[in-house]
């Protein structure tokens, strides 16, 4: 089943067509997406995230057309993210930036907020047991640590708050900037057991995952998608994109 | 068991004994004269910086959260006896009753500044706005002053969203210079407006009535004769309490949670599907309601208002408040709009020299807590289940 859908995505910057022209299309799979520095990868993932508004071309959501729609807009339709540069509100603790994930979520409106507090707190002590569990899954420690500032938290453990954060509100896609980029030889295993699990819990969310380490894509994308200078080159079984000339070329190093 | 009960007792006394010695460094700092005032808060300040190395005050702060009712409930009845505590001292009363108003919209103003990191350099016009709606509609259509203080609050609200739509397409430094815009317009408007009363302000604003009991007329009870501000005072702290509950209320839902959000990053915010635009707006208007009822009741307290009342000098006086008190924490706020009032008054003993002392007693408090007198605290939830035990619970019976 389609679950996005991008028809000739390009964006330009000034004279830079980052992305340039690209058809993607993604089912219930984990999707990788790969490239050498540049290529337009991350500006991908903003645009189908929202946060840049594409220059032509369309993306089509569960057959909704979302293209032009803002982040929150995005997020609450249910297309969640990580970044590159592991970005979490790095004063708020670790609740807290798990309770964000449930923003797009939660009704609490601020009328029920100020006159309805047991509606309010009903709702966030709902949203306190589903961060709870979820941390669970990926490291029960967190939850001993959810009222310390993120800013008291290891790097692995913060790529795994974040992934967390995104998959709290349940969306049906799922976009990974590089989840293990800064991350060492184990702790990148660990990272690859965290996102194989993120489908066995639930079938029903789909990935695009960007990645440099290529040990990482083979083991856990279930097809890839080259981009060279914002262009799409080649697409397939990672096992087949691999032995693809202009892949080799491009980016494998020949 | 014994020794559980015990702990819980103490934490319980050493809540309602801090509670009670704020009640009391406040009161001292109110009836004292300035030498005394000055010698208390310097010891005051002393106790928090020796408690924030000792690591004691994180104790204080942790039977205050557990034991919040009691420390209220201490607040409250001290704040309700006050006016027989200072002997129905009319100027005593005055300068609680302006401290109450300056805390409401402080604590409207900390919605922008201190949860949404959002400078807002006008808080006096929105307080301005509230204060003339009000007087504007008694002194000249008659309407009574209860109704005047929801319009002041509907119409400070309005300008806020009115203001804001455009303003807060723009952020940082950026927003500051509009909002400082806003408070110049505000001022030359009301100077050249005579329909407003331009420079000669509003006088003959009536005061508020229940029943036919007048504000104005001075408080009998138990045999005493208090001043009309007693009235007042009781106003105010009715108002300011149920400020403070609602800021509280919206600190710890989501859209407080939100707005902490968009002050750290609102690239991430945004991805989290919080829309930014209405978010902000929220705390802009929210903020600016604040003001305007604490504008109205000004208004009516006073009797007469002027363009002085509500200049950029007053802004920046509110601005203080909340930095001084504590961004981000009610608490904080209170006590920092409160402790302002009482120092700046206290000063008109220097006459001339009376801005230059409290610039640098706002210098030596900041340099020794840089972050506020009582900063912005990690958010608790106060959900009983969420302890260890109780979450344990859950994850053996979701694992089957």
């Amino acid at each position: 089943m389609e679950v996005l859908r991008t028809e000739a995505l390009t964006i330009n910057f000034g004279g830079l067509k980052a992305v340039d022209g690209v058809d993607f299309i993604i089912g219930d799979e984990i999707v990788g997406l790969i490239g050498p520095n540049g290529s337009g990868k991350t500006t991908f993932l903003n645009l189908v995230s929202g946060i840049y508004k594409p220059t032509s071309g369309k993306i089509i959501f569960q057959q909704e057309d979302i293209t032009g729609a803002g982040p929150d807009a995005i997020r609450s339709k249910g297309i969640a993210r990580t970044f590159q540069t592991n970005r979490l509100c790095l004063h708020l603790t670790v609740l807290d930036n798990m309770l964000l994930g449930l923003y797009s979520q939660q009704k609490t409106a601020w009328w029920q907020a100020i006159f309805r507090p047991a509606y309010s707190r009903a709702e966030i002590k709902a949203g306190i047991e589903k961060c709870f569990h979820i941390l669970a899954h990926f490291n029960e420690e967190l939850i001993k640590r959810c009222y310390d500032p993120v800013t008291t938290i290891p790097l692995i453990d913060r790529r795994r708050i974040e992934i967390a954060r995104a998959i709290v509100g349940e969306p049906r896609l799922l976009l990974l900037d590089e989840p293990t980029a800064g991350l060492n030889a184990e702790e990148t295993m660990q990272m690859i057991r965290d996102i194989g699990k993120i489908r066995e819990d639930n079938r029903k969310i789909s990935i695009i995952i960007i990645e440099h380490d290529m040990a990482v894509i083979a083991r856990i994308t279930d097809r890839v998608v080259v981009l060279n200078a914002g262009k799409k080159i080649a697409e397939g079984l990672f096992s087949e994109v691999s032995k693809d000339e202009q892949v080799r070329t491009a980016y494998l190093g020949g | 068991m014994i020794n559980k009960a015990g702990a819980q007792l103490s934490r319980s006394l050493m809540a309602i004994a801090v509670s009670l010695g704020i009640c009391l460094i406040l009161y001292i700092a109110l009836v004292s004269p300035l030498p005394i005032t000055l010698l208390v808060l310097a010891i005051f300040l002393g106790l928090i910086v020796m408690g924030e190395r000792s690591g004691g005050i994180e104790k204080i702060y942790a039977a205050m959260e557990e034991h919040k009712g009691e420390a209220l409930v201490v607040a409250g009845i001290f704040a309700l006896l006050l006016p027989l505590l200072v002997s129905g001292n009319n100027y005593l009363l005055h300068v609680v009753v302006m401290g109450g108003i300056y805390s409401i919209i402080a604590l409207g103003l900390n919605f922008q500044l201190g949860s949404t990191g959002m400078v807002n350099f006008a808080p006096a016009a929105f307080y301005g706005t509230g204060a003339y709606t009000s007087a504007v509609l008694a002194v000249k259509f008659g309407i009574s002053p209860w109704v005047g203080i929801l319009c002041g609050l509907f119409m400070a609200a309005l300008l806020g969203i009115v203001f804001g739509f455009p303003a807060l397409k723009t952020r940082g430094y950026y927003l500051s210079l509009v909002t400082i815009a806003l408070q110049v317009i505000f001022t030359l408007m009301i100077i050249n407006t005579d329909w407003l009363g331009g420079p000669n302000g509003i006088p003959g604003i009536p005061g508020y009535e229940i029943f036919g009991f007048s504000f104005r007329r001075p408080l009998e009870i138990l045999g005493m004769r208090l001043p009309y501000q007693t009235n007042y005072f009781y106003l105010v702290f009715l108002l300011l309490s149920l400020a403070a509950l609602a800021a509280s209320r919206l600190y710890n839902s989501r859209i407080g949670l939100a707005w902490n959000a968009i002050e750290q990053d609102e690239i991430v915010a945004a991805t989290q599907g919080i829309n930014l635009t209405k978010i902000k707006l929220l705390a802009f208007s929210i903020g600016a309601a604040f003001a305007g009822v604490a504008g109205a009741l000004y208004a009516h307290y006073t009797s007469f208002i002027g363009n002085e009342d509500f200049d950029f000098n007053k802004s920046l006086v509110l601005i203080c408040m909340v930095l001084l008190g504590g961004m981000d924490n009610v608490a904080g706020v209170i006590l920092g709009s409160l402790l302002l009032t009482i120092i700046d008054e206290k000063l008109r003993d220097f006459a001339d020299y009376r801005m230059l002392m409290y610039a640098l007693i706002l210098i030596i408090i900041l340099i020794a807590r840089p972050q506020g007198l009582l900063p912005k605290r990690n958010r608790k939830y106060q959900i009983k289940q969420d302890n260890n035990e109780g979450y344990n619970v859950t994850v053996t019976a979701g694992g089957k």
